[in-house]
């Protein structure tokens, strides 16, 4: 009987997770798959989009998109010609990302165009009228030991909220949560305040964050003539209608 | 597509979405063997030409739009993992449209290389742990 007890008890300790280290988000973290609530659904933060402004719909409908059910040949998404793809669509982008903490900031490092995103962390507030960058102006704080929330603003409205090409102003205001329940796990949630754009907050799908230890971020850099040159040899041919000649 | 027809294999045809193209038809699965010309290990799509002899005896020549090299590194492959001249059969995603233009990587699950003697790359990622991860494209 004793034995039978010590084996439970060390079969439990070995199905614990680690718990979370306190304020802390070090390491290279990936985004787990979550259903995609459409075909044309990518490297968007998901969930039931709100009801479009006229001024986004207008956008809406000259934003053409190179994937999804609205592709087309000569499409304008920023990124086919390695324009920054912005923040929180390189969030949602399939490659992982790293947290770094410094003193005053705590850094989130992608793979893509090997981008650092700063969220500053020494009580500073969002600027009242912040120039429009790329990666926006992000300010975070912790919330309890474990909950690093984030208030982030000035994002510059060329990116686009994913692949199908869903909108932004220059005055969305996003509110990120990265709650991490235990050493390998983050409950990651956001929220897109844009009313120039969207008539209700987004909400986005909720996703989950798992520690990667043995995946490296590297140099993705992005490299316009590398991908003009695969867009005419693969890209263009796969575009063409059927039945006509590659030119290859 | 007369031209696929004689070369293909279907494999089975579960829808996996992926971030690339629809120019592909990604409920298909085929299988093409051939010739490398050419390995282009480039951000942000990697791609593998080949030259591919149809049941006439005409060469085509095919390019494969695979993964960025980051995608590929997690996967096992490197830099150096194909060179001309290699003998391959790739099992990958084909354009619809019928040009030899294809899609073979992380998004679309079964496709992968197969070398001479048997071995193969895939594209599922090797950092990926028993905590559930799955951070595949």
């Amino acid at each position: 009987m004793r034995t039978l007890v010590l084996i439970l008890l060390l079969s439990a300790a070995a199905n614990a997770q680690a718990p979370a280290p306190r304020r802390d988000l070090s390491g290279v973290w990936g985004m787990q798959a979550a259903r995609e609530t459409s075909a044309d659904d990518k490297q968007s933060p998901g969930g039931e989009i709100p009801p479009l402004t006229v001024w986004a719909k207008a956008r809406y409908d000259l934003q053409k998109p190179g994937y999804g059910k609205r592709a087309a040949p000569g499409g304008n998404d920023p990124i086919l010609q390695c324009d920054p793809m912005g923040f929180p669509r390189i969030l949602y982008f399939p490659t992982p990302f790293e947290f770094a903490q410094i003193s005053n900031r705590v850094l989130q490092m992608f793979e893509r165009d090997h981008v650092v995103r700063e969220i500053w962390t020494d009580g500073r507030a969002l600027p009242a009228d912040p120039d429009p960058l790329w990666y926006g102006y992000s300010a975070g704080k912790w919330v309890d030991d474990t909950t690093f929330v984030v208030e982030s603003t000035g994002y510059d409205d060329r990116t686009w909220l994913g692949a199908a090409g869903f909108p932004h102003s220059e005055s969305m205001h996003l509110e990120e949560r990265y709650q991490r329940v235990d050493r390998d796990t983050i409950n990651f949630t956001l929220t897109i305040n844009d009313p120039q754009a969207y008539t209700k907050p987004w909400i986005a799908l909720p996703r989950v964050l798992k520690l990667r230890p043995r995946a490296e971020i590297r140099q993705g850099y992005c490299v316009a003539s590398e991908e003009n040159a695969f867009t005419k040899r693969i890209r263009e041919p796969g575009a063409l209608k059927a039945g006509k000649s590659s030119k290859r | 597509m007369s031209r696929l027809a004689l070369l293909v294999t279907l494999i089975a045809g579960s829808v996996f979405a992926h971030h690339g193209n629809t120019a592909y038809d990604e409920t298909a699965r085929v299988r093409i063997k051939g010739t490398v010309t050419e390995f282009i290990w480039t951000n942000p799509h990697s791609q593998i030409y080949l030259d591919v002899k149809d049941r006439s005896g005409k060469i085509v020549h095919w390019g494969v739009e695979t993964n960025s090299p980051g995608i590929l590194t997690r996967a096992g492959w490197t830099r150096r993992a194909l060179k001309a001249g290699d003998e391959i059969t790739i099992i990958l995603c084909p354009a619809k449209n019928g040009q030899p233009v294809a899609y073979a990587g992380s998004g679309d699950p079964g496709t992968k290389v197969i070398f001479a003697d048997g071995r193969e790359l895939d594209f599922t990622d090797k950092t990926v742990d028993k905590t559930g991860d799955k951070t595949a494209p």
